[in-house]
C-alpha cells in the first residue's frame, strides 16, 4: 500500500509546479495521506488510551476498594435471601437450558439482548456458614432489595468477613441485647479487647519469642562448641553448663508469660458477641475477634471517610493476615524498600566505578566498545536469568560454603544456603547495573573536554579531576541512572521468586535480636505479593480488592521515584545550563 | 580539595618584579596526592574490570551448570577380584546400595554372599528347598523378591533383604575380621566405617514360603516371571509359567491379613489356564507387565508370543510377531523399569527396545502391537547378559566378549564402555542407586566399577530432538518434569518451552509493533514539540509498570472480559481501522484553510473520537457479527463445532486483497477507475471516497474468492491459528505484553526519528513535499535502521518476559498455532518450577539450559539491534 503512495507522492510534487503556479488542492489530496496519517494518529492514540486507561483503572479500583459500601439484603423469587455488598455487575450468556427455565417475561428479555442476561456478585462473607464469598445473582431471579438499616458488616480476624446483625453482646456478666454498632458500651467494650488482644500477641510474639530465641542461642553454642572441639572436649562441656545454667530462668520466665497469655484469653473469653446472618444463622465470637465493624446502611459522610481512613492506616501499618488477603502490607512494604536499598548500596559504586573505568581509565578501542554494546545489552537479558543465576551461584554457590564455614552448627537447615535479602539485592544490583552503567557514561561523556583538560593543565591529577570537576558535572545523569535502577529493582519479581522473596515472613531482616542485621533472612515484597494473593489464594475474588491497592501502591512507589529520577535530573540540568567553557 | 592538588604553581613566570632570592616552590606533588591517585587508579581499574568479568561470569556459570547435562558417565573406580567359591551356574546377582557385597543365587539353591572389593565368602545361605530341583526362576526389578520353579510343579515364593543399620562404633562387636581397607565382617554381616563414630552394618536374609502346586505332579515348570502389586497390608502377587507340557498359566496370590488379628493372613490362589501356544513352541523365558495385564512368551529364535491379559476372564493370545530377524537368536531379554519396555539382546549384538502400541488396524487380536522404539548401539559380540536399573530407563549389556556398556534406553544413548579385561562375563549387576556396575565372569573373576551417570536421560538430541517415551504413540517433543507415580519418566524437551515463547513474542509484536512504530511516526513528524513533551514521558510511564501488575490485570481482569466480548473483540479490530480510514475521508471534505489550523496533537482528539465510535459500533454490532460469521456462540465456532470458516478466512485475507486491487491499480490494471484531478477539493475528496469505498467492497469480493480458494486447497485458519478457547490464552499475553514493549519499541523508534537531520526534512519540505511524504520517503527510510533495532529491542523484550506469561499464559506445554489457546514460556517454566528442583538433579540443569538459552537469544538479538543501531547514528552523523 505504501509504495503506492510514495511512488505517487514522489512524482506529483515534481511535476505539478510547471502546470500550477499555486500549490493546487487537486494534487495535494493523495499527497497528503490523510488516511494513513489517521491511522498513525490512531495508532498513538490507543497507545496513550492503553496507558491513561491502565492507570487509571488501577488506581480507581485501589481508591475506592476501602470506602465501605452499603449492604444490601436480595429476596429471590425462591424466598432465599442474599446479603452483601454488590461488587460488580455483568452481562453473561445464558445456557439454552437456563433460559427455558425462567418465566417467560424474563426469556423475553434476554431474548432481546441476545441471550444475554444481567447479573451481580454480591460479597456475600460469612465464610465458615456458606463455604464462599461471593456469590452471583441473576436480576430475573431477584424479587426485591432492600438496604436494612441494622445490617452491620463486620472484619473479622478469621474467615473474612461477616455480614449480617449483631444479636447480642456480653461483657463480662452484662448482656446486651440487639445493640447497635454505634452503642457506646460496645464501641468502649471492644476497644478493651482490642488492647487485650494486642497485649496477648505482643506477649506470645515479641516476649515468648525473645525466650526461644535465648533457647535457641544457647543451643547453637552448643552445637558450635561440640562441632568445633568435639562432643568430649572442656569447651563443649562449658557451653553444655552454660545451659544448663540458663535453662531454669529462661523456662520459668517462659512459664510466667504463658500462664499470662492464658488469663489475658480466659478473661477475652467471657467477651463474646453473637452474630446472626441474614437468614437468622447464629455465631458466637470473641468480641477480640472483630477488627472493625460498622451499619453499613447508615452512615454519615464523616463516618464513611474515618472508615475509609482506618482501613488505609491499617493496610499500610499492619501485618497481613487471612492468607495475606486482608489487613496490611507493612512488612511487604518494608521488605521492598529494605531491598531496594540494600541493592542501591551495591549498585551504585558498582556502577558508577565501572562507568570511569569505561570511560576515564580504559583505552578507547575496540574492546571497550565491544564490551560497552555488551554492557547495554545485559540490560535487555531477562531478569529470570539474573534470578536463575543468582539462586544457583549466590545462594547455592557462595551461601552453601558460608554455611560450611560460619553456621557449621545450624546445618542441615542453611542459613546463607537458601534465597534470602541479600542475595535478592546483589541479583537485583546485578540486573540493574547496566541501567547505572549506561546513564553514568552518557552523563560522564556529557562532561566538555575543555573542562578536563582544563583542570589537568592547572595541574590537577586525573583522580582529582574526576573527583572535583567530572563527577559534579555528571551528577546528575548518574543520579538518574540510580533512580531508574531503584524503579525497575523495585518492580521486579520474577528473579526474587527464585532467591529470597516468600509468601509470608516470620520475622523482618531487622529486629532487636542481636547482630539486629539478618540479612539471610527471607522477605516480603509488594510485588510478590500482588502475584500471591491474585493467584495462590484460596478465593482470587476475595483477594482482588487487596491486590488492587497494592497495585496501587507499588506503582504509585515507582511512578514517584521515575518522577523524582525526572524532577533531579532536570533541576541538576539547569544548575549547569549554560555553565560551560 | 583542589586547593591541595598542586603546589608547584610557578609564582615567577611572567613577574618580571625583581624579586632578590625567589622562594622556589617545590616541583614536585604531594605524595598523599599521588598515593591517592594510584589507589583511585587501582580500585576503578579493578573494579571496573571486575564488574565487567562478574556479568560475563553469568554466562560462564550458567554454562558450567547445564554442562553435565551433555556428558554422559563415566566410570570412577574399576577394581577386579576372584570371587571365592562362586558356582558356575548363578540365577541372578545382586549388590546393596553401597556396593559392599554381592549376593549370588545359584542353582542349587544356595545364596552366597561376597565381599565385592576383596571376593571373599562372607557367608553362604540357603534357600531351603530340600530336595526338590530347581526349574525356573524369576525375580522382581529390584530383586528383593523372587519366584522359584521346581520339577515336581510346585514354586516357592521368596525374599532376599539386603538389610543396612546404621550403628555407633561403640555399638560393633569386638574380634572382626578385616576386610580390605575400611570394612570388617564377623562372618555374617558386614560392617563399614563411615565416619569417626559411626559404622554401617550390612546383612542379608533370605526366607522362602511355603510351596504352592501350580502344575500338575511331576511337570516342571520351565519359565517363571514373578510382580508384586497391590497394597502392603494386602499384597498381590502375580506370577506367571509355563510347564514342561507347555501349559501356561496365569496365577495370583492374596494375601488378606485380618486388620485385627496382624499375623493371621489367609493365602488364596487363583489360576486361570491361558490359550496354548502353537504346537513345537521351545519356551525360553517369559515376561509379564506390572499390572500382569500383557504376557511375553519369548523362544530363543526370536519369536514372541503376546498374551492380552487385560481381562483375566477372557485371556487372548494377541499377537505373534519375531524381535530378532530371521537367524539371529534372542540371547538376552529382559524389563525395563516400570515393566512395559522390553530389551532384547540378540545373538550378533544388537541391542533393542520394543514397547506395546495402539496400532489400529495392526495384524493383532486386540489392536496393539508391539514396536521396535529404540534401536540402540551394536555391541562386538552376542549380548549374554543385562540388567535394568529399577530406578530409570539405563541398564547394562554385557557381550560374550566382556565388554560391559551402560546404556539409556529412551535417549538410545551408550553412556559408558566398560571392559572386563579377560573375557566372558556371565552375569552382570547394577547397584540400585546407579553408581555401580558389577560383573561376574566365568573364571571366577568378580568385577566392579564405581560409575558416576548424574543425567543419563539428557542428551543434545534428547532436549532439542524428538524423542520416543514409553506408551507414546510416535516419537515427539514433550516437556513434562514431574508427576506423582515412581515410575515417571521426566520428559525434558525443550522445544515445547522455546516454541511457547516464540509464540508468545510472535502475537504480541503482532499487536505492538504497528502501535508503536505507527505511534513513534506520529509522534516525531506530525506533533509539534509542545504535545510530544507530555506524550513522550506518558508512553515512556508504560514502561515502567511492574510486569507483574500487568500480569495481573490482563490474567484476572482481562481474560474473563475478552472471554466475554471475544465476538466483539474481533469485530473491532475489523470495525476501528474502517472507521479510522472512514473518518480521514470524511476529514478530506473540511475546507483546507480549516484543516490546516488542526494541528497534529488536536487531530489526535478527532481520532479518538472517531475510535470511540469504533468501540461503540464494535459492540453494538457484536451479537449480529456473532450470529452473522460465527454461527451464533465465538467459542463454539472456534471449536469447529458450529457454523463455517469461509467468512471468516474472507476476513482473514481481505487485507491482502485490498493490498492486491491497490497495487493493480497502481500499475494501471484498473482502468475504470476514476482518478482524482479535479480542482474543487470537495470532488476530489467526495471521488477519493468513492475510490476507497469502491476497493474495499472489490477487495471483500476478493476476498470471498481468495477465502474459497484457500478452503478448497485445504487450508483452513480455524484449527490451525484459530482453535479451542481457553481463558487464558496468548491472545490476552499479547495484549497485556503489548504494554511491556510498545513504550520500548516507541522510544527507541522515536528517537531514532527524530535524530535524522532537521536539514533533511527541511529540504523535502522546501521541495514542497506535503509533511507526509517527507515522513514517509524521507525521514522513514533514514530512520530505517533504527526502527530496526527498536522492533529487535522489543522482541527481546518480549522473549524474556516473565510474570505476565506465569500468570496470563496458562502454562500449558503444548505446541500449536492457536492464539486462543495457553503456551508455556522458557522464562515461565523457569520462574514456576525451579523453586521446586532439587539442586544439581536433571530438573534443576534443565532450567539452567533453559536460562542460558533465553540469555543467548537476548543477547544475540540485542547486540543484533545494537550494531544496527550504531550504524544508524553514524550514518545520521554523516548526512
Amino acid at each position: 500500500m505504501d509504495n503506492v503512495t510514495t511512488d505517487q507522492a514522489a512524482i506529483r510534487p515534481i511535476d505539478a509546479p510547471s502546470a500550477v503556479v499555486r500549490r493546487s488542492p487537486a494534487t495535494a489530496l493523495s499527497a497528503r495521506g490523510e488516511p494513513f496519517m489517521w491511522a498513525l494518529g490512531a495508532a498513538l492514540t490507543i497507545g496513550i488510551v492503553m496507558v491513561i486507561g491502565f492507570l487509571l483503572f488501577v488506581f480507581w479500583n485501589g481508591l475506592v476498594t476501602f470506602i465501605p459500601k452499603p449492604v444490601a439484603v436480595v429476596t429471590l423469587r425462591s424466598g432465599a435471601m442474599v446479603a452483601g455488598e454488590p461488587t460488580r455487575p455483568e452481562l453473561y450468556r445464558l445456557s439454552p437450558d437456563a433460559i427455558k427455565a425462567l418465566p417467560p417475561a424474563e426469556a423475553a428479555k434476554v431474548a432481546v439482548n441476545g441471550g444475554y442476561g444481567h447479573r451481580t456478585l454480591y460479597r456475600i462473607g460469612n465464610y465458615d456458614l456458606y463455604n464462599e464469598d461471593f456469590r452471583w445473582v441473576s436480576d430475573h431471579d431477584v424479587d426485591k432489595i432492600d438496604y436494612p438499616e441494622e445490617m452491620v458488616f463486620i472484619e473479622r480476624l478469621e474467615w473474612g468477613v461477616f455480614v449480617g446483625r449483631i444479636r447480642s453482646v456480653k461483657i463480662g456478666d452484662r448482656d446486651l441485647a440487639n445493640p447497635t454498632p454505634k452503642d457506646p458500651a460496645l464501641v468502649a467494650a471492644h476497644k478493651e479487647a482490642r488492647a487485650r488482644w494486642q497485649t496477648i500477641r505482643r506477649i506470645e510474639r515479641d516476649l515468648i519469642g525473645r525466650v526461644n530465641h535465648d533457647l535457641e542461642v544457647l543451643r547453637l553454642d552448643v552445637r558450635r562448641a561440640e562441632i568445633k572441639h568435639g562432643p568430649a572436649s572442656t569447651q563443649a562441656e562449658k557451653a553444655r553448663l552454660a545451659e544448663a545454667a540458663q535453662i531454669p530462668s529462661l523456662k520459668s520466665e517462659y512459664d510466667r508469660l504463658t500462664g499470662e497469655a492464658v488469663r489475658l484469653n480466659s478473661i477475652a473469653q467471657l467477651n463474646t458477641v453473637t452474630l446472626a446472618d441474614v437468614t437468622g444463622k447464629e455465631k458466637v465470637l470473641p468480641l477480640s475477634s472483630l477488627v472493625r465493624f460498622y451499619p453499613a446502611n447508615n452512615l454519615s459522610f464523616f463516618d464513611k471517610v474515618s472508615i475509609y481512613l482506618s482501613r488505609w492506616g491499617e493496610f499500610l501499618s499492619a501485618e497481613p493476615r487471612e492468607a495475606n488477603t486482608e489487613g496490611g502490607v507493612l512488612p511487604a512494604i518494608f521488605g521492598t524498600v529494605a531491598m531496594t536499598l540494600l541493592m542501591v548500596l551495591v549498585v551504585a559504586p558498582m556502577g558508577v566505578i565501572t562507568a570511569l573505568y569505561l570511560r576515564e581509565y580504559a583505552k578507547q578501542g575496540r574492546l571497550v566498545s565491544i564490551v560497552r554494546i555488551s554492557v547495554n545489552n545485559l540490560a535487555g537479558v531477562p531478569s529470570i536469568v539474573y534470578g536463575v543465576f543468582g539462586l544457583g551461584f549466590f545462594a547455592y554457590g557462595i551461601g552453601a560454603h558460608i554455611d560450611d564455614l560460619f553456621f557449621p552448627e545450624r546445618l542441615p537447615a542453611p542459613t546463607f544456603g537458601t534465597g534470602g535479602i541479600l542475595w535478592s539485592a546483589l541479583t537485583l544490583a546485578l540486573l540493574t547495573v547496566p541501567v547505572v552503567i549506561v546513564a553514568t557514561e552518557e552523563a560522564l561523556s556529557a562532561v566538555p573536554r575543555s573542562m578536563r583538560e582544563g583542570s589537568l593543565a592547572c595541574g590537577a591529577s586525573k583522580w582529582q579531576t574526576i573527583k572535583n570537576i567530572v563527577l559534579p558535572r555528571a551528577m546528575p545523569g548518574i543520579m538518574t541512572g540510580i533512580i531508574l535502577a531503584m524503579a525497575r529493582g523495585a518492580g521486579e519479581v520474577a528473579p526474587l521468586m527464585l532467591v529470597g522473596v516468600v509468601k509470608l515472613a516470620p520475622t523482618l531482616p531487622f529486629d532487636g535480636y542481636f547482630p539486629f542485621v539478618h540479612l539471610e533472612r527471607s522477605f516480603m515484597h509488594l510485588g510478590f505479593h500482588i502475584y500471591d494473593v491474585g493467584f495462590q489464594s484460596r478465593n482470587s475474588e476475595a483477594g482482588k480488592p487487596m491486590v488492587f491497592v497494592t497495585t496501587c501502591l507499588l506503582i504509585a512507589v515507582i511512578t514517584f521515584l521515575n518522577l523524582a529520577a525526572i524532577v533531579i535530573r532536570s533541576r541538576l540540568k539547569r544548575q549547569f545550563a549554560g555553565n560551560q567553557f | 580539595m583542589t586547593d591541595d592538588g598542586v603546589q608547584g604553581h610557578p609564582s615567577a613566570i611572567g613577574s618580571g618584579e625583581p624579586t632578590a632570592a625567589p622562594r622556589r616552590p617545590p616541583r614536585t606533588t604531594r605524595r598523599s596526592v599521588l598515593f591517592v591517585d594510584a589507589v583511585a587508579n587501582w580500585t576503578i581499574t579493578i573494579g571496573g574490570l571486575g564488574v565487567i568479568l562478574a556479568v560475563f561470569g553469568i554466562m560462564i556459570f550458567l554454562t558450567a551448570v547445564v554442562w553435565p547435562l551433555f556428558s554422559g558417565g563415566h566410570a570412577v573406580t574399576q577394581s577386579q577380584a576372584k570371587l571365592e567359591g562362586a558356582a558356575s551356574d548363578v540365577l541372578t546377582e545382586l549388590v546393596d546400595e553401597y556396593h559392599t557385597i554381592v549376593v549370588s543365587v545359584e542353582r542349587n539353591g544356595e545364596v552366597a554372599i561376597n565381599h565385592l572389593a576383596t571376593g571373599r565368602l562372607i557367608k553362604s545361605r540357603k534357600f531351603e528347598i530340600g530336595k526338590r530341583k530347581i526349574a525356573s526362576f524369576a525375580r522382581t526389578l529390584n530383586g528383593e523378591n523372587v519366584a522359584i520353579g521346581f520339577d515336581d510343579g510346585t514354586l516357592r515364593l521368596g525374599r532376599i533383604k539386603i538389610e543396612t543399620t546404621i550403628l555407633k562404633t561403640s555399638a560393633v562387636p569386638a574380634g572382626l575380621n578385616e576386610l580390605g581397607r575400611d570394612d570388617r565382617t564377623d562372618g555374617d554381616a558386614v560392617y563399614s566405617v563411615i565416619d569417626d563414630d559411626q559404622v554401617r552394618r550390612i546383612a542379608v536374609s533370605v526366607d522362602l514360603d511355603e510351596p504352592q502346586q501350580i502344575a500338575p505332579e511331576g511337570v516342571a515348570l520351565v519359565a517363571l516371571d514373578y510382580r508384586l502389586g497391590g497394597a502392603v497390608e494386602r499384597p498381590t502377587r502375580s506370577f506367571v509359567s509355563i510347564d514342561a507340557n507347555g501349559a501356561v498359566r496365569l496365577s495370583r496370590l492374596e494375601t488378606k491379613r485380618s486388620l485385627l488379628g496382624g499375623t493371621r493372613a489367609q493365602t488364596t490362589l487363583n489360576s486361570i489356564d491361558l490359550p496354548s501356544l502353537p504346537k513345537g513352541t521351545e519356551v525360553a523365558s517369559i515376561l509379564m507387565t506390572s499390572l500382569a495385564d500383557q504376557l511375553y512368551v519369548v523362544e530363543d529364535a526370536g519369536n514372541v508370543f503376546r498374551y492380552d491379559t487385560r481381562d483375566p476372564q477372557k485371556p487372548i493370545l494377541a499377537e505373534r510377531t519375531q524381535l530378532t530377524p530371521d537367524g539371529v537368536g534372542v540371547t538376552a531379554l529382559g524389563f525395563l523399569a516400570g515393566e512395559q519396555s522390553i530389551v532384547v539382546g540378540g545373538a550378533d549384538g544388537s541391542v533393542n527396545v520394543f514397547f506395546r502400541l495402539q496400532r489400529p488396524g495392526a495384524d493383532t487380536a486386540d489392536g496393539f502391537a508391539l514396536v521396535k522404539t529404540h534401536e540402540l548401539e551394536r555391541q562386538p559380540d552376542a549380548i549374554v547378559a543385562l540388567a535394568a536399573s529399577p530406578r530409570s530407563k539405563s541398564f547394562i549389556t554385557a557381550d560374550a566378549n566382556g565388554n560391559v556398556w551402560v546404556r539409556h534406553a529412551t535417549t538410545d544413548q551408550t553412556l559408558l564402555k566398560l571392559a572386563a579385561p579377560g573375557g566372558a562375563v556371565t552375569a552382570v549387576a547394577i547397584a540400585p542407586r546407579e553408581d555401580g556396575v558389577v560383573a561376574i565372569g566365568k573364571n571366577e573373576a568378580v568385577w566392579n566399577w564405581r560409575i558416576e551417570m548424574p543425567h543419563p536421560e539428557t542428551t543434545f538430541s534428547s532436549i532439542f530432538g524428538k524423542v520416543w517415551y514409553e506408551g507414546y504413540p510416535e516419537p515427539g517433543y514433550t516437556w513434562q518434569s514431574s508427576s506423582a507415580t515412581d515410575t515417571f519418566e521426566p520428559k525434558l524437551s525443550l522445544v515445547p518451552l522455546v516454541f511457547g515463547t516464540i509464540k508468545a513474542a510472535f502475537y504480541s509484536l503482532l499487536f505492538a509493533i504497528p502501535i508503536a512504530l505507527c505511534a513513534a511516526i506520529y509522534t516525531s513528524e506530525f506533533v509539534g514539540p509542545g504535545v510530544r513533551n507530555i506524550i513522550k514521558p506518558t508512553m515512556e510511564m508504560m514502561a515502567s509498570l511492574p510486569s507483574v501488575v500487568l500480569g495481573f490485570i490482563a490474567a484476572l481482569v482481562l481474560a474473563p472480559i475478552v472471554e466475554s466480548w471475544i465476538a466483539a473483540i474481533v469485530l473491532a479490530v475489523v470495525v476501528l481501522p474502517l472507521s479510522v480510514f472512514l473518518g480521514a475521508y470524511l476529514w478530506q471534505f473540511v475546507p483546507q484553510n480549516i484543516a490546516l489550523r488542526v494541528g497534529g496533537g488536536s487531530k489526535m482528539l478527532f481520532i479518538g473520537a472517531v475510535l470511540v465510535v469504533g468501540v461503540i459500533l464494535a459492540l453494538n454490532l457484536a451479537p449480529w457479527f456473532e450470529s452473522a460469521l460465527f454461527g451464533g456462540d465465538f467459542k463454539a465456532w472456534a471449536n469447529g463445532d458450529v457454523g463455517s470458516s469461509r467468512p471468516f478466512m474472507a476476513l482473514l485475507t481481505w487485507p491482502v486483497s485490498f493490498a492486491i486491487l491497490l497495487f493493480a491499480d497502481a500499475r494501471g490494471f484498473l482502468p475504470f477507475m476514476p482518478g482524482g484531478g479535479s480542482s474543487r477539493q470537495r470532488d476530489n475528496a467526495l471521488v477519493d471516497l468513492g475510490r476507497w469505498l469502491a476497493f474495499l467492497a472489490g477487495s471483500l469480493g476478493l476476498a470471498w474468492l481468495l477465502a474459497t480458494a484457500l478452503l478448497t486447497l485445504g487450508i483452513d485458519a480455524r484449527g490451525a491459528v484459530v482453535n479451542t478457547y481457553v481463558q487464558r490464552n496468548t491472545f490476552v499475553v499479547g495484549f497485556a505484553m503489548g504494554f511491556a514493549v510498545i513504550p520500548i519499541m516507541y522510544t527507541i523508534a522515536e528517537d531514532a526519528l527524530t535524530a535524522v537531520p532537521e536539514h533533511l526534512r527541511a529540504a523535502s519540505l522546501a521541495c514542497g513535499a506535503t509533511p507526509w511524504q517527507t515522513a514517509i520517503s524521507i525521514i522513514v527510510p533514514t530512520a530505517l535502521s533504527g526502527i530496526f533495532a527498536a522492533v529487535m529491542v522489543g522482541l527481546g523484550r518480549a522473549v524474556g518476559e516473565t510474570m505476565i506469561v506465569v500468570m496470563a499464559a496458562g502454562n500449558t506445554p503444548v505446541i500449536d498455532w492457536n492464539i486462543f489457546s495457553g503456551l508455556r514460556a522458557l522464562s515461565a517454566n523457569i520462574a514456576v518450577e525451579l523453586p521446586e528442583a532439587v539442586k544439581d538433579g536433571s530438573l534443576y540443569r534443565m532450567l539452567f539450559l533453559a536460562a542460558l538459552a533465553l540469555f543467548v537469544m537476548t543477547f544475540v538479538i540485542n547486540t543484533l539491534a545494537e550494531m544496527v543501531r550504531l550504524k544508524f547514528r553514524k550514518r545520521a552523523a554523516q548526512l
